[in-house]
């Protein structure tokens, strides 16, 4: 008998029946159509580590084949947390060479507080000082370079809302890309940045801190401006004398890891005239860092849900979340502008049109 | 071997590195193991034509799998050998609204078939538990059932024909798009259930049904399921054939309120959830009349109508989930199928309890009252050896009492390899004997899938 590895938490793993209830669920799996690129074949896999049956290298691919959307959790009637095995996967297997090396820079860069403020360094403006200090904005490492904009509209949605520039990374990026303890520190670290309520703008972050800090502390843009019944202050956007036609991409994780998807379409729905994009919960294959990492299977993922979303001619297509922002943005090459969902609030806030 | 596959199929559609292989080690089935040699993906008839000639040069086990949920260890290649994936075979090829019929590649997911027929106003009536995942293929493999079987039947009553590659290479056509035809032995029923020791489907003509227009459902609890189950019998005796009739014990009750906060009664010895569909007046006057039994029938606590649909959906979903929910209490559940004819339920649960108590297990029992058809469901901590040896003991027992009431040990999971031990018991020698006849017949090398059925 060879000697059982401490990899995974076991309870996890025993979790799974293997229904195969997850199947249909999986982006990986409805390309492939190879059990081994399914949720319930990466268990297996897991399990067969765990055992010494596999070593940790023969399972690296199907560990970074798999996008971590966690489309699996919501429709596993047994309650396995997928998204947990997969970090604790990553972080066995992720280590010295077996790291992709874009991952190793983007943790490097994320890593350390001063590259993160860097990233926004062009964008000062955006910081400001409330005197209350019961909701931070969190700026987020990448998307303040990306999207500057983004910040600046919820800091102007939210007047209450303060920020402080000198916070770091969440550790999302950490976390799903084998470096969980990390990730899970610099998650506490934020908290400790900044007081009070945490107000993101990106779903991801939003799950990996609400997994560490708790979900009280935690608020996602949409959700925050839903809970705090804001909805009566929008105004309908017209364009050419009509309303203007929106369609949402969901983020994985807070949809899989939150369950917040309610709260973005009622927003939407008040703002113009609100389109469900078929397969709005599938992932869009940025999937954090997936994106640059796997290029090719990212893009594959992303197709089938361009041609989908240049059927339904809309307006805006909104994100709420800076990786699915951009992997929409550089994917859609006509059709909808592509904007953040704090942006188009705003928008909506100065816009003179019906409430 | 791996070699001349890729030479005969092209690279891509072999696969047999290690973690491909643990990948298809195992199905649904708890317990059961077997690692292949290799697994290929079959694309078309000619791809599943080479493999099992193939297969019969070399001498080798070919399994047949399609979404591999099914429960009976029917595609664990417990004999290695090769696995052939049919899950790139999963092409709706035409729906005939006039002829009523559909006809499928075998991997042609169950739910998603229902679907598409929906959009035309027709039904495709078998709906197993696990029909989100499974394929018409491996249903028609098991004769999968669900929760209609007691008004629509199961799956073999919608199976018009098949194309079948047979052990031997060969390719027949069985049926075909007729409602009557009786030219030969009826082979197409011989398929059905077969389990992918026989040959392997390619194709199929199933029947389709109008889709009614309206369904009624309620839930009724009871202090036992034992008096559930007279219920069940009053309620057929009454004359009405009703499309949902289905229970769970406390055991499930309490699983299931776990999972789906739906506010069922947790006191409540047993649920029985019931329904039917139809026309609207149909549908509503079996409903209350159902409802009206339940409520004079001894040990009844109290009844409820689902308000819309909405409710009445989480509630058959909820049903639909018994098993993973019962699965969150332990980390090993294994799950029986028996079959009883309807008189014979009331004995049946009551015997069963008394068997959870004899060995001291947790077993839920949930099923499809209607059609007689149970699922004991004992649930126990796979590292205590004890425990998962009680829990077999028990399980012998219940087969036991299964064919003691004239019973069967399975309604609609299979046989596979997890109950060939137990089989010749309902069967008798001779009839064991004719199965393997039979698989000879259609399977000279004995290639597929062997120590299942026939074997």
């Amino acid at each position: 008998m060879s000697e059982e590895k401490n990899i995974f938490t076991q309870e996890l793993l025993d979790r799974c029946i293997s229904c195969g209830y997850c199947l249909p669920a999986c982006p990986t799996y409805e390309i492939t159509k190879d059990e081994a690129s399914s949720p319930r074949g990466r268990i297996n896999i897991m399990r067969a580590v765990q055992k010494n049956e596999l070593t940790l290298f023969e399972s690296l691919e199907q560990s970074s084949y798999c996008l971590g959307c966690r489309a699996c959790e919501v429709v596993c009637p047994a309650g396995v947390e997928y998204g947990l095995m997969l970090e604790e996967w990553r972080d066995a297997a992720w280590q010295g060479k077996n790291r992709p090396l874009i991952v190793k820079l983007l943790l490097f860069a994320a890593n350390r507080r001063v590259f993160v403020r860097l990233m926004g360094l062009f964008n000062l403006r955006n910081y400001k000082k409330s005197k209350q200090q019961s909701v931070s904005l969190m700026l987020g490492c990448f998307e303040r370079g990306l999207f500057p904009g983004v910040s600046k509209s919820s800091l102007k949605v939210f007047d209450q809302v303060s920020s402080n520039p000198a916070q770091g990374c969440c550790g999302a990026l950490h976390a799903h890309n084998g470096e969980l303890e990390r990730g899970q520190e610099l998650a506490r670290e934020l908290g400790d940045q900044l007081p009070g309520t945490i107000l993101t703008t990106s779903g991801g972050c939003a799950a990996h801190l609400s997994s560490v800090l708790g979900k009280d502390r935690v608020k996602e843009v949409s959700q925050y401006f839903f809970e705090n019944e804001m909805l009566d202050s929008l105004n309908e956007i017209t364009k050419n004398g009509k309303k203007i036609k929106i369609g949402l991409q969901d983020s994985c994780h807070l949809r899989n890891g939150l369950g917040i998807f309610k709260e973005p379409r009622e927003i939407l729905k008040r703002i113009g005239e609100y389109q469900e994009v078929p397969g709005a919960a599938e992932c869009c294959g940025a999937a954090g860092s997936y994106a640059l990492v796997r290029p090719k299977d990212s893009k594959e993922i992303v197709s089938k849900k361009i041609s989908e979303i240049s059927k339904l001619e809309l307006d805006y297509l909104v994100t709420v979340n800076p990786g699915c922002q951009r992997q929409m943005q550089t994917s859609i090459k006509k059709g909808p502008k592509v904007i953040h969902i704090v942006e188009l609030i705003e928008m909506s806030l100065q816009s003179k049109g019906s409430k | 071997m791996i070699e001349e596959l890729k030479a005969l199929l092209g690279p891509e559609k072999v696969k047999a590195d290690s973690v491909s292989l643990e990948a298809y080690s195992t199905d649904a089935t708890p317990e059961f193991q077997g690692m292949p040699d290799a697994v290929v993906f079959a694309e078309s008839t000619e791809d599943v034509v080479k493999i099992i000639n193939f297969a019969n040069e070399k001498n080798v086990p070919l399994i047949a799998r399609g979404a591999g949920s099914n429960l009976c260890a029917a595609t664990v290649p417990i004999s290695g050998g090769i696995v052939l994936a049919l899950s790139k075979m999963n092409k709706i090829i035409e729906i005939s609204k006039s002829e009523m019929l559909a006809v499928v590649q075998p991997a042609v997911n169950t739910l998603e078939l229902d679907n598409e027929v929906a959009k035309l106003s027709l039904m495709y009536p078998p709906d197993p538990g696990s029909r989100n995942v499974s394929t018409i293929g491996g249903n028609i493999s098991t004769c999968a059932g669900g929760l209609r079987g007691l008004k629509y039947g199961v799956t073999r009553n919608y199976v018009l024909g098949l194309e079948i590659v047979l052990g031997t290479g060969e390719v027949i056509r069985t049926g075909g798009r007729l409602v009557k035809d009786v030219a030969g032995y009826d082979l197409t029923r011989l398929f059905v259930g077969s389990e992918g020791t026989l040959g392997v489907i390619t194709e199929a003509i199933v029947a389709l049904r109008p889709r009614p227009l309206f369904s009624r459902y309620g839930v009724a609890y009871f202090d036992s399921l034992e008096n559930s189950a007279l219920a069940v019998e009053q309620i057929v005796a009454s004359g009405i054939l009703p499309a949902t009739l289905e229970f769970l014990d406390n055991v499930c009750i309490n699983s299931v309120e776990d999972y789906a906060n739906l506010g069922l009664n947790r006191e409540a010895g047993a649920l029985l959830l019931f329904g039917d569909d139809g026309d609207e007046h149909t549908a509503e006057s079996n409903t209350s009349q159902m409802a009206k039994i339940c409520e004079v029938t001894k040990g009844n606590l109290s009844v409820v109508r689902a308000k819309d649909v909405v409710e009445a959906d989480a509630l058959l979903e909820a049903r639909r989930c018994s098993l993973p929910s019962l699965a969150r209490l332990k980390s090993l559940s294994i799950l029986e199928d028996i079959s009883v004819s309807r008189p014979m339920l009331p004995t049946a649960v009551r015997r069963i309890d008394e068997i959870a108590k004899k060995y001291n297990l947790v077993i839920g029992t949930f099923g499809h009252a209607g059609d007689g058809n149970l699922h004991p469901t004992i649930v126990v901590d796979k590292n205590e050896p004890k425990e998962v040896e009680a829990a077999h003991l028990a399980l012998g027992e219940i087969f036991n009492l299964a064919i003691e009431l004239g019973g069967t040990i399975t309604g609609e999971h299979g046989v596979g390899a997890a109950k060939l031990p137990y089989l010749e018991a309902r069967l008798g020698k001779t009839q064991m004997e004719v199965l393997r006849r039979v698989k000879k017949t259609f399977d000279p090398n004995g290639i597929l899938n062997p120590g299942k059925l026939g074997s």
